[in-house]
């Protein structure tokens, strides 16, 4: 069927999608700890394993140019893992440079083309030109009294593990736990975890001695830093039992005295004898290293086809609809007298109600997802563009287990990306210009997220040298888009406003935007897609700062149902300040727009029923009595004239089809039952479609534009 | 890989009925080892934690499961690796690439060979 | 052939089996007007008919607007606009056929009347070129002549893309 091939392909790129993900993050980690000079083997490892993964997949799905890369990508990875290259700023460039590469190698596949990929070959030369060392003269483990059985069988990789350790000046140890079958996998997490705390775990080996049918003893070899005593008082809890790996005494020559495992126990290739068994505390340690709860917390996940959330969030709108029919039966028998009923099925249907309303709400946590995921990317972002530039950038994360809807993080990854390529091109001084003002030679950027209410919001603050208001104003008057004899009284947050106009880049030579320019304008028409908004603040000298308004889920919102020219409409009222009745005889016009007065203040009114060319529909009264319904956004407001308010609702949005994406001011359509399709309004969009509509007029009054 | 190899064992008629007991790495393998015995117990070398040739040490030190025949499949190690999964006891390797029909002919060839001698330092 | 079209509910077209492999291609043909026109059998999921469409102001006048079927949103696109032909007020034996287009979106096409399944082997798809007139010819397939009647194939992909 060919469906089930279309599914089996979609798994793929979903799959091979987080497989690069999970890479990229690695590679991060990784890079932090060249620079801090430290070293995490597991990191590779982990980098070297999600690549082999990647490579089978490929294989599997005949995506070539996935699998080449794949291949070499695997090959430098396992030299590194075995020492065999070391890690250095180059090689993670080149490793970095995959990870973008792996995402053209997939759209490429997704698309079904053909074409050769020119990139993956010049990556792959580059990864040939990697010299590798040999392996080192005599083995250091040589200065051990290391047992021989144990040797045996320990792999290449740990072996390896085993000799940098011990270059390091690491000294070895042999931790012996007895673990309990039925709790093994709490208390392997547990010793673990601790173990780390003190230095790396090379390996972990079952003595084989019987010290029970559900007891299974393990031998840890460690290498740590740490004293006997620490690790005695660290690990005693666990019921383990230490034992330092001795020095090998200069004197032995070829023949090995006593074997250094075991206390002063005869040299017997057999295991040791069992060592009194101590139940294991099921207590978990206060540091849980953070890898061993992050590895657990990723296999507990799930991966989920966003399509069924979708069909799940319309079975719980259909029970919305049966909820509304219940709840209208009740009032129905209890007018006709039956009391008694109405008043069970009511109290029925409130529970109804609530229950509902919790699965809505566990279905929208589904749909959650933290925005860490668009920092990720960004970070690797940043890093790129910092060594393009030149720049020394230091990113600052916080909050990123803030969630939002999934659909929103997909959309914002453009907008927040651009931004931050602007901070770092036009915010970001060069590093002379940084020393000159006293600042520090890295720049740094700081994204943090946090939730308001029913909103996320996004902060991207840079410590450049800020926004010049005065050549900002100056080239908006050049453009004609603000008048001369109004820059006197223009607010600051009007000035800075006027970065998102189109056209609008202060930076004097031209920028590496090719082609018509991507500007703030394009990020701020896509942020307002996602019925949020943006907002930019700036102090000379000082630095900049965007902040992005997102609402959290687009899935369900309160809504104001409204009647316009007969037909209903839904306006989510997060936007909606008030509801007020439109006495005609207050509105008037101001500059070609009409306005009221509303508590002393101008309001501006939109007749949405003539900006929407609604015909009157045969056989409906126009009403007496009209409604304003009072939007704001920021600090924006704007009255709607509506004929009549149908009172509140929760509502699912649903985004309107590709064919009708350049129709503008609807977030989508919501169906209201009996198959009934309301449009949504974004007064977002139409707020911005209003007061851009009236600028333009006042141009041309003025005689520009 | 695991699926693979379970999906390999099940097909096919030339194996008949297999119970595939799958252990999710080294320590899983050790917990679901009291529950044989086995005919047979097919593991990989490079595992976090208790890697293969610790689990076939462990194996043929083990009165219960001395004599089952183990049979390696490496996917990512070395050569040196797989000659010391040999040199402890393992009873062959499968190299990679294989079909499930290869991987079921080595099966059932093990598989007939019956246990083995208890072999390779404890 | 499968009778397709009858009145009032959402109907799957059934395929008779074995017609695939014979090299015959599957069409859905319909009337527009007083004309026949077809389209591509496999692309078409449901039928319905006279669901409650929304109009969406400031929308390209071919579209008729937005319905729910079952819950999800379709944009209902009115075939005899967009192929620049006469409209007439829906009729009691319109219908709407359910699309799936490249994007993945489905989209409601409007149609005066569903007739029935048509099969064409690929050698009796005649190419036409300008023959039937500009705004057609871009989306147009060509024409087939089944039983002698005279039906125009219409390429959907060209007809839903934006």
């Amino acid at each position: 069927m060919a469906e089930g091939v279309d599914k089996a392909r979609e798994e793929f790129f979903s799959e091979a999608q987080e497989l690069v993900e999970s890479l990229s993050r690695n590679l991060l980690a990784l890079d932090a700890a060249v620079r801090a000079k430290t070293e995490d083997p597991g990191l590779v490892n982990e980098a070297f394993r999600a690549v082999h993964t990647l490579k089978g997949l490929a294989g599997l799905f005949g995506a070539k140019r996935v699998g080449t890369l794949s291949h070499r990508l695997e090959d430098v990875l396992d030299s590194l893992r075995l020492g065999r290259l070391p890690l250095t700023e180059s090689v993670l460039d080149l490793l970095f440079r995959a990870v973008e590469l792996y995402g053209d190698a997939l759209s490429v596949e997704r698309a079904r083309s053909d074409d050769p990929l020119p990139a993956i070959d010049a990556l792959i030369d580059e990864f040939a030109h990697l010299g590798s060392e040999g392996p080192s003269g005599t083995s250091p483990l040589a200065k051990f009294e290391l047992d021989q059985a144990m040797l045996a069988v320990l792999t290449e990789y740990e072996e390896h593990r085993l000799k940098t350790c011990v270059q390091q000046g690491l000294l070895l140890y042999r931790v012996r736990v007895d673990f309990a079958l039925a709790t093994i996998d709490r208390a392997l997490e547990d010793i673990k975890a601790r173990a780390k705390t003190h230095g790396e775990v090379i390996t972990y080996l079952p003595t084989g001695a019987s010290t029970g049918i559900d007891t299974i003893e393990l031998d840890l070899l460690l290498a740590s830093a740490s004293s006997l005593a620490e690790l005695e008082a660290s690990l005693a809890s666990n019921g383990a039992i230490i034992e330092p790996i001795r020095l090998r005494r200069v004197e032995a020559t070829s023949a090995r005295s006593a074997p250094s495992l075991g206390p002063s126990a005869p040299p017997t290739p057999s295991p040791p004898a069992p060592l009194p068994a101590h139940s294991l505390s099921e207590r978990a340690p206060d540091a849980v290293e953070p890898n061993a709860a992050a590895h657990r917390a990723i296999a507990q996940t799930v991966r989920v086809d966003i399509r069924k959330l979708d069909a799940l969030m319309n079975v719980v709108g259909e029970l919305a609809i049966v909820k509304n029919a219940l709840a209208r039966m009740s009032e129905r028998i209890r007018a006709e007298g039956g009391r008694q009923l109405g008043s069970e099925l009511h109290s029925i249907q409130r529970s109804f109600e609530r229950r509902l309303g919790e699965m809505q709400n566990g279905i929208l946590e589904v749909r959650m997802v933290p925005l860490g995921q668009v920092f990720d990317r960004l970070a690797r972002v940043v890093r790129q563009i910092g060594r393009e530039m030149g720049k020394d950038i230091r990113l600052v994360i916080t909050g990123a287990e803030t969630e939002i809807d999934k659909l929103i993080v997909e959309e914002l990854s453009d907008p927040l990306m651009h931004v931050v390529r602007n901070a770092i091109d036009h915010g970001i001084e060069v590093a002379e210009e940084r020393l000159r003002v006293g600042k520090p030679l890295a720049g740094t950027i700081a994204l943090n997220a946090f939730q308001k209410g029913n909103h996320v919001v996004i902060e991207v603050e840079d410590d450049g040298h800020g926004i010049d208001e005065t050549a900002l104003v100056d080239r908006a008057v050049v453009l004609g888009m603000v008048d001369p004899e109004e820059v006197a009284q223009l607010a600051r947050s009007e000035i800075f406003n006027l970065v998102f106009l189109p056209g609008l880049s202060t930076k004097k030579e031209a920028s590496d935007y090719s082609g018509r320019g991507v500007g703030m304008d394009v990020v701020k028409t896509n942020i307002s897609k996602l019925g949020g908004v943006i907002d930019l603040h700036s102090e000379a000298e000082i630095g900049t700062k965007l902040t992005i308004t997102l609402p959290v889920t687009l899935a369900i919102v309160s809504a104001l149902l409204v009647r316009i020219v007969g037909r209903v409409f839904a306006m989510p009222l997060t936007s909606v300040a008030e509801a007020i009745t439109l006495d005609e005889k207050q509105v008037r016009m101001l500059d070609g727009r009409e306005v009221m007065t509303l508590r002393g203040v101008t309001l501006p009114i939109c007749r949405l029923g003539r900006i929407f060319g609604l015909a009157p529909l045969p056989g409906v009264v126009p009403p007496k009595r009209q409604y304003v319904v009072v939007a704001t956004l920021g600090s924006r407001r704007l009255g709607f004239a509506v004929d009549d308010l149908q009172g509140q609702q929760d509502i699912v949005i649903k985004p309107l089809g590709k064919s009708l994406s350049g129709v503008r001011g609807f977030s989508g359509a919501t169906e209201l039952g009996d198959q009934r399709v309301a449009l949504v309004l974004d007064p977002a969009a139409l707020i911005e479609e209003m007061l851009r509509g009236s600028e333009t007029a006042r141009e041309r009054r003025l005689g520009y534009g | 890989m695991r699926a693979f190899v379970r999906s390999a064992l099940e097909s096919g008629s030339d194996l008949g009925e297999v119970d595939v007991v799958e252990a999710s790495g080294g320590f899983d393998a050790l917990r679901l080892l009291p529950r044989g015995p086995y005919d047979l117990v097919i593991t990989d070398i490079n595992m976090p934690d208790i890697n293969g040739l610790e689990l076939i040490q462990f194996i043929r030190t083990n009165e219960h499961h001395r004599s089952t025949p183990i049979l390696l499949i490496s996917t990512q190690s070395s050569e040196r690796d797989r000659k010391r999964a040999l040199s402890l006891g393992a009873d062959g390797y499968v190299a990679k690439p294989f079909t499930p029909e290869d991987l079921r002919s080595r099966v059932k060839a093990q598989l007939e060979k019956g246990r083995t001698s208890a072999r390779g330092n404890g | 052939m499968a009778d397709v079209a009858k009145a009032g509910h959402s109907l799957l077209a059934r395929r008779m089996p074995g017609s695939q492999q014979s090299g015959l291609r599957e069409f859905l043909s319909f009337r527009l007007g007083a004309d026949v026109y077809a389209v591509e059998l496999a692309r078409i999921r449901e039928i319905v008919s006279s669901p409650p469409v929304t109009e969406v102001p400031r929308s390209p006048s071919d579209i008729v607007g937005i319905c729910s079927v079952r819950g999800l949103l379709v944009t209902v696109v009115d075939l005899r606009q967009r192929l620049g032909l006469l409209v007439s007020p829906p009729t009691k034996l319109s219908r709407i056929l359910l699309a799936n287009t490249d994007s993945g979106e489905v989209v409601g096409l409007l149609v005066d009347e569903v007739r029935h399944v048509v099969r064409l082997a690929s050698t009796e798809i005649e190419v036409t070129g300008s023959v039937l007139g500009a705004d057609l010819s871009d989306h147009v397939l060509g024409v087939g002549r089944p039983e002698g009647d005279f039906v125009v194939l219409l390429d959907l992909a060209s007809m839903v893309e934006t």
